[in-house]
C-alpha cells in the first residue's frame, strides 16, 4: 500500500467551545475525526488507511484543560500533554505511578504535544491492521496476526477474541491501577465510566479500543484519592528505550500498612487487548510483605490463563518478572 | 440499499465481506406488513365456531419431540439475540454464546433428522401434491400437518441447515477448546460464508416472526398448547384433520 507524505483532503474544525465540538462529533460520528495531539492521527491518514471526513482539533478547547482538585481527588483535563502531566507537582506527589508511566511514552517531541486522551484512546499497533488490510479490527473476516507464519512477537497473550491486537497505551495501565474514572460527554449530557470498563476487547466490540461511542468525547479524567501517596511501581519493556511501544509493562498500586501489602492493582499492559489486571496477583499479594520470598512466590500466578501466539512466548516469563520486580522491596 | 458490503483484500482486490445488515430493517418491516395483511384478512373472515377442548385427547407430540422443538427453539432464539444485537449497537461479549448455541442446535438438527428418518414417519411432513388442495377446499383437511406447517417447516429446514452449514465453516476459523483457529480460507471464501450465514440469518429472523404470528393467532392457539402438553382434543382433530390421512395415539 503507497503511503503518501501529504494530508488528504479532510474538512478541519477547530472549536474553541466544548459544546461546539460535542456537536461537530455528533454530526459527523463515525465520519468524525477527535484531533488531541494528532500523533495517532497523521499516520492512518497518510496512509490512507482511514478516511474520516472531518477532523475535529480538540487543542483549543480551554475546558478539556487543566489540573483540578475533584470532590474526591484530582481531575485532568484530556487535552493536557504528557509533559504537562509530568511536570505536574501535584501528580508527581501524589500519583507518580501516572507521571512516571507518562514519561514512558515515545520521545519527548511526541510527549510535547501527545494529550492524555489521546494517549488513552489510540487505536491497535498490529502491523497488519496499521497496514489496512480488511482485518476483524477493520471490520473483516479475518485476522492476519494469528496465522502459522504471522508476525506476532508484540501481540496478546490473553483475552484474544478473533483480533489479537494488544492495548498500547503506557497511560492507560496506570489509569486502571489507580481506579480512575472517565469522564465522557455528548450532546446529550456526560457519563462516567471506571478506567477498567472504559477499555473494551475484542469480544465486546471488535472495531473499537474504548467504549466511546460516536459522537463522545472524552473530556477528563478522574484520579480518587484512595490511591493518593501510596506504594507504586511503573516498568515498561520494550525493544529500545525511547519511541517505541511496550512488549509488556506493569503498573502496580499498593496501600502497604507498615511492610505489609493491604489492598493493591497489578496491571498489566501489552499482555490483553486493554489493560490486563491480574486480580489472583492482587489476592495473593494481600498480607505478604515486599520480599524477594513474596515476589518468587507470586510471581508464576501472572501468566496463568495466558494463552500465547506462535511468536510471543517470551511475554510469560517476562510478565513473571515484572511482578517479581514489582515485588522486591 | 445495498444488499453486501465489500472490502479490499491484501491484494487490493474488491472481496465480499458479508451481507448488508441494512437489510434487517427491511425484513422486519416487510414481515410485519405482511403479518398485519394476514391479520387484517382473517378478521374480514367468518369466524368458525371453536372446536371444544374437552372430551377424549389423542396425541399430537411425543415428549421427546417437544423436548427437541424448545431445544431448537431457544438455542435458535440465543442465536439471534447473540448475533444480531452486537449488529445494532447493543454490546456484550456475545461469541463464545453463540458459538454455544450454534453447537446445541447442531446436534439438536441432527438428532431431529435421525429420529425423524429412522423412528418416524418422515412423510408426515413431506409435502405432496394433494396438500395444494386445501387452500381450494374447506372439505380437503390436512393429514397430521397443513400445508402451511409443512412449507414452514420445508422453509426453516432449508434456511437452518444453511445457516448451520456456514456457520460451522465460520466456527474452524475461530479458536475453541479443542483447536485453534486455522485461517485457511482465503477471504473471499470467508466473505461467501458470511454472506450466506448473514443472509440466511435474515430469512429465518422473518421465518421466526411468521411462526411466531401463527402460533399465537387465536385459532391456532391449540397448536401451541400441543407443542407443551403434547395432545389436542378429539374435537380439535375432526375440526382441523382428515383421520383418514392421520390416525394418532388416542392415549395421551
Amino acid at each position: 500500500m503507497a503511503s503518501f507524505d501529504v494530508m488528504p483532503d479532510v474538512q478541519l474544525y477547530q472549536p474553541a467551545e466544548l459544546d461546539d465540538a460535542l456537536s461537530l462529533a455528533d454530526r459527523y460520528a463515525d465520519d468524525g475525526w477527535l484531533l488531541g495531539g494528532g500523533q495517532d492521527t497523521y499516520g492512518w491518514l497518510k496512509d490512507r488507511a482511514k478516511h474520516p471526513q472531518a477532523m475535529i482539533d480538540l487543542n483549543g478547547i480551554e475546558a478539556l484543560r487543566g489540573i483540578r482538585e475533584s470532590g474526591d481527588g484530582l481531575e485532568i483535563g484530556a487535552a493536557m500533554t504528557l509533559r504537562e502531566i509530568i511536570r505536574n507537582e501535584r501528580i508527581n506527589r501524589d500519583y507518580s505511578l501516572l507521571s512516571v508511566a507518562a514519561e514512558k511514552v515515545a520521545s519527548p517531541q511526541i510527549r510535547n504535544v501527545g494529550t492524555l486522551g489521546g494517549n488513552l484512546a489510540q487505536d491497535a499497533r498490529c502491523w497488519y491492521y496499521r497496514r489496512g488490510l480488511a482485518c476483524y479490527r477493520a471490520g473483516g473476516n479475518i485476522c492476519y496476526a494469528n496465522a502459522p507464519d504471522s508476525m506476532n512477537r508484540e501481540h496478546c497473550i490473553f483475552g484474544a477474541s478473533r483480533c489479537v491486537a494488544v492495548s498500547p497505551s503506557d497511560t492507560a495501565t496506570s489509569m486502571v491501577a489507580l481506579d480512575a474514572v472517565m469522564v465522557v460527554r455528548n450532546i446529550n449530557g456526560e457519563r462516567t465510566v471506571s478506567a477498567e470498563d472504559f477499555f473494551v476487547g475484542p469480544d465486546t466490540h471488535i472495531t473499537r479500543m474504548t467504549s466511546l461511542e460516536p459522537g463522545e468525547i472524552l473530556t477528563a479524567v478522574r484520579l480518587p484519592s484512595k490511591w493518593a501517596g501510596q506504594r507504586f511501581y511503573f516498568e515498561k519493556v520494550a525493544d529500545r528505550n525511547t519511541w517505541d511501544f511496550a512488549l509488556v509493562s506493569i503498573a502496580v498500586a499498593m496501600s502497604m500498612d507498615g511492610d505489609t501489602i493491604g489492598d493493591s492493582r497489578f496491571v498489566c499492559g501489552a499482555v490483553a487487548c486493554t489493560p490486563h489486571r491480574l486480580r489472583n496477583v492482587e489476592r495473593a499479594a494481600r498480607g505478604r510483605s515486599l520480599s524477594n520470598e513474596s515476589a518468587d512466590a507470586i510471581a508464576p500466578m501472572a501468566s496463568e490463563g495466558a494463552q500465547p501466539l506462535n511468536s510471543n512466548h517470551y511475554k510469560l516469563p517476562l510478565m513473571e518478572n515484572l511482578v517479581r520486580r514489582a515485588m522486591r522491596a | 440499499m445495498d444488499i453486501a458490503t465489500y472490502k479490499r483484500d491484501v491484494w487490493g482486490r474488491e472481496v465480499l465481506l458479508g451481507v448488508s445488515w441494512d437489510l434487517l430493517w427491511l425484513v422486519l418491516v416487510a414481515a410485519l406488513v405482511i403479518i398485519a395483511g394476514h391479520a387484517v384478512y382473517m378478521a374480514m373472515q367468518q369466524r368458525r365456531e371453536k372446536p371444544s377442548i374437552e372430551g377424549k385427547r389423542v396425541q399430537r407430540h411425543e415428549t421427546t419431540d417437544r423436548v427437541m422443538h424448545w431445544i431448537m427453539a431457544i438455542s435458535i432464539l440465543v442465536l439471534l439475540f447473540t448475533g444480531v444485537l452486537p449488529i445494532i449497537g447493543i454490546e456484550f461479549a456475545w461469541l463464545t454464546l453463540h458459538w454455544v448455541s450454534g453447537l446445541v442446535l447442531t446436534a439438536a438438527v441432527l438428532f431431529h433428522i435421525l429420529r425423524s428418518v429412522f423412528a418416524k414417519d418422515l412423510m408426515s411432513v413431506w409435502i405432496s401434491s394433494s396438500d395444494f388442495k386445501e387452500p381450494f377446499d374447506d372439505s380437503h383437511k390436512p393429514g397430521k400437518y397443513s400445508l402451511a406447517q409443512k412449507g414452514m417447516h420445508a422453509a426453516i429446514s432449508i434456511v437452518a441447515l444453511l445457516v448451520i452449514g456456514s456457520g460451522l465453516v465460520m466456527f474452524a476459523m475461530i479458536d475453541t477448546p479443542w483447536w485453534d483457529r486455522t485461517n485457511s480460507l482465503s477471504e473471499s471464501t470467508l466473505g461467501w460464508m458470511f454472506f450466506v450465514h448473514g443472509l440466511t440469518t435474515l430469512a429465518l429472523i422473518a421465518l421466526i416472526v411468521f411462526h411466531l404470528y401463527f402460533t399465537l393467532r387465536p385459532e391456532k392457539l391449540f397448536y401451541l398448547r400441543s407443542m407443551f402438553k403434547g395432545w389436542i382434543s378429539e374435537d380439535e382433530l375432526s375440526a382441523h384433520h382428515d383421520p383418514e390421512r392421520w390416525a394418532p395415539d388416542e392415549s395421551a
